[in-house]
């Protein structure tokens, strides 16, 4: 059953620019938000988080939100929890390379075919984790 | 090489614009060997970019919401080239579409406005004007006895003040009607504002004067002035002969030109004001 659009979990990830972690995170989200669970699932904009935007900071407190993070700064979950977000869970991208060992995802600006692998591993496990909040079977 | 840039970005995700300023982004860095700023990251760490923002400038903004010029804003950074990719495509005749992947015809738009925008002028300098304010301009007319008003049909606002805008880019340039020109009668002075010149919607950007009045130019956008056309403050009379290409005033980097234009007129707008106008026109 399709939610609405107030209801949908949030995945946000990091401003995913200049690094391929973040843009495998950006990637994964993409997944996601628009292929794996767009009826379910959303994204927001990180910047318009961290810029106050009401409607934006309104959302992550009263929606589950999913954070990933390409490098370990974390930006999107220290930004979706200080500005009170309802954090369901957080993702970094280094920790899904641990059972890839030597993988080679490509550049800041383009994933190769290992980059594409992970990224895909990640969006299928927040994925299940969208489908777990939204009250179905998984995980 | 080409100058290198620091370039700030808005974070460019959840609309379909974003991703296509990500993608300007990315290709102008590379194109220049210049620095990115990650904007999340400046926000939180500033200093982590003191040394990439020595370089100049240059903010891209995906949405109206405008990001990263509001980050730039708050930092007090100096902007040396902007761009907002909505109002760019709008410009173009385009749109973002709606997915947040790019497809092969919206990344061909990124490729072009990433030339363009590496290839902006120095501030000081107009744009070429062969180039990005030389479409031919068609013109509606409204007669009143012998009189014939000429207003541009497209590509260009007007406010009430019966001054104009045209648009090329994150660029306008202004002037004043036809209709005021006539109005006014024979120039004989035009002031021209100072290059740098901030300018707020509906703030004087210069003043024209005639045997008659002396009027301000009423500026229908807000932006900073880049360039003013020393040609009209040399022989005034071309603003009377061509008020619309050859007789503009000034350029301005546009600031906000969506919310600008919610209280502009467009050229059908504009001619049903001057025909009401014309009814009461005593030259």
């Amino acid at each position: 059953m399709a939610e609405s659009a107030s209801s949908k979990v949030l995945v946000i990830p990091c401003s995913g620019i200049g690094k391929v972690h973040g843009l495998m995170a950006r990637e994964a989200t993409y997944r996601v938000v628009e292929g794996l669970e767009p009826e379910t699932s959303d994204t927001l904009c990180l910047a318009l988080l961290v810029k106050g935007d009401e409607e934006a900071v309104a959302a992550v407190r009263t929606r589950p939100c999913i954070t990933i993070d390409g490098c370990p700064k974390l930006c999107s979950y220290k930004n979706v929890q200080l500005a009170g977000g309802n954090i369901a869970e957080s993702v970094r991208v280094v920790d899904a390379f641990k059972g890839h060992k030597g993988a080679q995802p490509g550049t800041a600006t383009e994933l190769a075919g290992d980059g594409w692998t992970i990224t895909d591993e990640i969006a299928q496990q927040i994925a299940a984790r969208v489908r777990e909040l939204c009250g179905g079977e998984e995980q | 090489m080409a100058e290198r840039f620091a370039v700030l970005p808005c974070n460019g995700l959840d609309k379909a614009v974003g991703p296509l300023a990500r993608e300007i982004a990315l290709a102008v860095v590379e194109a220049c060997q210049g620095e990115l700023v990650c904007p999340v990251l400046f926000n939180n760490l500033p200093a982590r970019y003191t040394k990439a923002l020595e370089l100049p400038l240059i903010v891209i903004d995906g949405c109206g919401t405008r990001c990263a010029t509001k980050l730039a804003g708050e930092h007090e950074l100096k902007t040396a080239r902007k761009l907002q990719v909505a109002e760019a495509l709008k410009l173009m005749g385009e749109s973002a579409g709606e997915s947040l992947t790019p497809d092969a015809q919206r990344l061909a738009l990124c490729r072009l406005l990433t030339e363009r925008l590496l290839s902006a002028p120095e501030e000081g300098t107009a744009l070429d004007s062969e180039a990005a304010f030389a479409e031919p301009v068609e013109y509606a007319t409204v007669t009143h006895d012998k009189f014939i008003f000429r207003i541009p049909r497209q590509g260009y606002l007007f406010n009430e003040n019966h001054c104009w805008a045209r648009l090329a880019g994150n660029r306008a340039r202004v002037g004043i009607s036809d209709y005021m020109q006539q109005e006014l009668g024979d120039l004989t002075f035009c002031e021209l504002p100072e290059v740098g010149t901030e300018v707020g919607q509906f703030d004087a950007v210069g003043s024209v004067e005639s045997v008659k009045a002396v009027s301000d130019i009423i500026s229908p956008v807000s932006g900073r002035v880049v360039a003013v056309n020393p040609a009209v403050a040399e022989t005034p009379e071309i603003i009377n002969e061509d008020p619309y290409v050859h007789g503009w005033v000034a350029e301005l980097e546009l600031h906000d030109l969506e919310s600008d234009r919610a209280l502009l007129l467009e050229g059908e707008a504009y001619l049903a004001l001057v025909r009401q106008k014309a009814t009461d026109y005593r030259p």
